[in-house]
């Protein structure tokens, strides 16, 4: 009698065990649902927002979505032009302010030059970003965004270039025009195309950085190996690719590095790419820019023109102290300010020895958007946080002058850049505002899918073992599409 | 009446005493196990923010994981390269082990501060595995101090962490590190629980120390062996944390470092989420453990000793 009861018991168990796992998963699909037909009020303006959340998926890794154009910009109002310092806000604002972000970065800002409104208090949650850690806890908490308790909803969530898309073009993200904040004249227009919903025009948030990228290279090496360190003499000699691979095996001769990291240069050429890495089929795309990159990679590793690390490895970041025998790096203002630090060191840096110029190819690198969360219950605080750091002038003076930023107002951007008082004193005192200015003409936002950060990070640890003579390049491409193939279940791979 | 009051029956108890490890195992592996098969069957993914799924696909991603792509089975790959780093680090584990356990067991040797030894030789496996990856990544990388000797030496560095069976050798290396002080003691344990008057009277019959290695340690330590290689055998297969460390995820230089566990973390960690493909790997792990746990148990067995080992263990019952 018992062991048949034990027996039902275990059968019951089992059977449970088929039952719970399957409404574990099905549960999963209508919580998406659930949230994304929370912003009803969308729909209004867009024709094309009924189609639901199936059809969106394909739409967002098109290129060619980009039908809705944006709105007129506006002047920033005198309110607008105050935001950041200290508003009171009203009762029914959430007592609990959440950002979710990768780096400590915009949180150093934050803390410096926002103030809080009084009886709020702001909790950051800070994944790394590599290997997609950062957008995966992210996805969960917005996808619990529903049915979280208020205090615990994302209000505001940073997001990358590489993968701003993969949230603007959903239903995640909250249209700030609704909050009260506006397309202002003195944004870059790609800041905010960037940030807009391809789907209906909604713009999703604001970008508190510009980040056109430049060739930064240290004086003193550009001195040996060139014959000058003056940046427009320079920039002369490293104007085209092929002066700057001729410029690499001069500086190789001198004992010299052109560049520390393979990947180094990889940005500038996945920047000019003529398609996406994905099609509208869905099928990967070995774009052209990126066989040019190989061809130059592999030509370099072999010349030891660079060394084999990693661009945010600890090899390449040991060339930037004094003793370095580096010449150039890319980047744009955050990347001296933000991973430059061995240079900047008092005693093993060698501040002042670096200057910038536009180098061979213009690009642009990163940026950081701050995007309004749905289902926020703090609007008065996000429309504030908006205008603080795109509309306040003495906040973007505060980050050019003291953070070394390039900062998404342009007004102030050509204040500096006309100063001719201002100089950055890492840079020799050159005035890296006037040249990314004129860089910054150059941004164009295209060609982006919702995969670009991990393919674009992993694409080169994969082709390493190819330029290094060690297999050749059909084995490398096709140890990255294995990556792929595992990683994104949705793109087809040759 | 009288009949069914006499028979009291006490097997309830066992029942009741079994009961927490079945309800334990029950919630925490049965079900699981269950759901991780079910799961196989589905795709179910996450494409961006959008799910995919979950669709019944029957075999499907059974058929998608070995179906050669561009002339390779990569899910074949990393079984080879999981077996070949645990054999790298496993058998030098256990000569060594073995060795270190005989030593200090050795009634002629009785060598002083055996506890001092067995605590040092243990340390390693207090030492998280990723903060052991992280000493030797930047022990063996291009600007570390390995490589400092080297450069010093030779004037050239070597790359380790693009070299294939370097980067395996470490990895398997770490293994062995972390691992031998723990097979040290389960095999001096089990030589300690070896009948002394046996090794006695071999002595005194004029047996030499490999006689007696031989004749008596090795086959009367037959069962513990058996523990240690079956349990070295599942950890191997579920080697995850070293070269999914040491490697950065990538499991490079030319994938040779990927591992099946590092292959389910692909499937099932960041980026798609696809439960589907990680069941299916997951149930091939399985199936795989299962097998060659099989093999390793028939093969040391056998030899003579299954008979006398079994009566031996039946006496001690009664």
């Amino acid at each position: 009698m018992k062991k048949r009861l034990l027996a039902a018991l275990l059968a019951s168990a089992a059977v449970l065990s088929f039952a719970g796992c399957s409404s574990n998963t099905t549960s999963s699909t209508p919580a998406a649902d659930n949230n994304s037909s929370t912003p009803a009020a969308d729909d209004s303006s867009t024709p094309a927002d009924d189609s639901g959340n199936a059809d969106t998926s394909s739409e967002t890794s098109t290129p060619e979505a980009t039908k809705v154009s944006l709105p007129a910009p506006v002047a920033a109002s005198d309110e607008a032009k105050k935001a950041g310092t200290g508003i009171t806000v009203s009762e029914s604002e959430g007592k609990v302010f959440n950002i979710y972000a990768w780096n400590e970065e915009f949180k150093g800002f934050f803390e410096k030059y926002y103030t809080v409104p009084e009886g709020i208090e702001v909790k950051w949650t800070i994944n790394p970003s590599d290997d997609g850690v950062y957008q995966d806890k992210l996805d969960q908490a917005l996808k619990a965004q529903a049915s979280a308790a208020a205090d615990d909803k994302v209000d505001m969530f940073l997001a990358e270039a590489d993968y701003i898309i993969k949230y603007v073009n959903s239903d995640y993200t909250m249209d700030i025009s609704k909050l009260g904040v506006n397309y202002y004249d003195t944004e870059y227009e790609y800041t905010v195309s960037a940030a807009m919903d391809t789907r209906n025009g909604a713009i999703k948030g604001v970008s508190f950085q510009c980040c056109p990228a430049a060739l930064i290279y240290r004086r003193s090496i550009a001195e040996d190996v060139l014959g000058t360190s003056e940046p427009a003499e320079v920039q002369a000699k490293l104007s085209d690719w092929t002066k700057f691979n001729e410029v690499a095996k001069t500086a190789k001769e001198k004992g010299y590095y052109m560049t520390a990291s393979y990947v180094e240069t990889l940005r500038t050429f996945s920047n000019n790419t003529t398609g996406p890495w994905v099609d509208a089929d869905n099928n990967l795309v070995i774009d052209s820019a990126f066989e040019d990159w190989m061809t130059q990679t592999e030509d370099f590793l072999k010349n030891e023109y660079t060394l084999t690390s990693g661009v945010w490895g600890d090899e390449k970041n040991a060339q930037m102290f004094k003793d370095g025998k580096t010449m150039c790096f890319f980047g744009p203002a955050w990347y001296y300010n933000f991973c430059m630090g061995n240079a900047m060191d008092p005693e093993k840096g060698c501040s002042g020895d670096w200057a910038i110029v536009q180098g061979p190819q213009a690009f642009f690198w990163g940026g950081t958007w701050l995007l309004a969360a749905e289902g926020s219950d703090n609007p008065e605080m996000l429309a504030d946080i908006f205008n603080a750091f795109t509309a306040n002038e003495d906040i973007c003076s505060a980050l050019v002058e003291k953070e070394m930023q390039f900062t998404n107002n342009m007004a102030v951007n050509q204040k500096f850049a006309e100063d001719p008082d201002y100089g950055n004193a890492f840079l020799g005192g050159q005035n890296d505002t006037a040249i990314f200015v004129e860089l910054a003409k150059n941004i164009k936002f295209e060609n982006k899918t919702i995969y670009d950060q991990l393919l674009s990070e992993k694409f080169p640890e994969y082709m390493l073992d190819y330029f290094t003579g060690a297999i050749d390049k059909e084995t490398a491409l096709s140890n990255f599409y294995s990556f792929v193939n595992e990683k994104y279940p949705a793109i087809v791979t040759p | 009446m009288d009949k069914k009051r006499k028979s009291v029956s006490y097997a309830k108890w066992g029942y009741i005493f079994i009961a927490p490890f079945l309800i334990v195992f029950i919630v925490c592996q049965l079900i699981p196990l269950a759901s991780t098969v079910y799961n196989s069957f589905f795709e179910n993914y996450m494409n961006g923010l959008d799910q995919v799924g979950p669709n019944f696909v029957g075999f499907q991603n059974y058929i998608t994981l070995f179906t050669p792509k561009n002339g390779n089975i990569d899910i074949l790959n990393y079984a080879w390269n999981t077996m070949l780093m645990w054999i790298m680090g496993a058998i030098p584990q256990l000569v060594f082990s073995l060795l270190l356990a005989v030593i200090f067991t050795s009634a002629r040797l009785n060598i002083k501060g055996q506890t001092f030894f067995k605590t040092v030789i243990y340390m390693p496996n207090l030492v998280m595995a990723s903060a052991f990856s992280m000493l030797f990544f930047t022990l063996f990388s291009n600007v570390g101090p390995v490589n400092q000797i080297i450069q010093a030496m030779t004037n050239t560095t070597f790359n380790f962490f693009l070299d294939p069976m370097a980067t395996r050798s470490i990895v398997a290396f770490i293994n062995f590190l972390m691992w031998f002080g723990n097979t040290t003691i389960l095999l001096m344990a089990g030589i300690m629980g070896i009948d002394q008057s046996l090794f006695e009277a071999a002595s005194i019959d004029g047996a030499n120390s490999t006689q007696v290695f031989f004749k008596i340690t090795l086959p009367l330590l037959m069962p513990i062996l058996l523990y240690v290689a079956i349990t070295s055998l599942i950890g191997g297969l579920q080697m995850f944390d070293v070269p999914q460390i040491i490697t950065a995820g990538s499991g490079n230089p030319q994938r040779s470092c990927m591992t099946l566990i590092m292959a389910l973390n692909r499937y099932i960690g960041s980026g798609s989420k696809n439960y589907g493909m990680g069941g299916a790997v997951s149930v091939v792990i399985f199936i795989i453990t299962g097998a060659l746990s099989m093999i390793v148990f028939k093969s040391m067995v056998q030899g003579g000793d299954k008979p006398k080992k079994a009566k031996k263990i039946k006496g001690a019952v009664k």
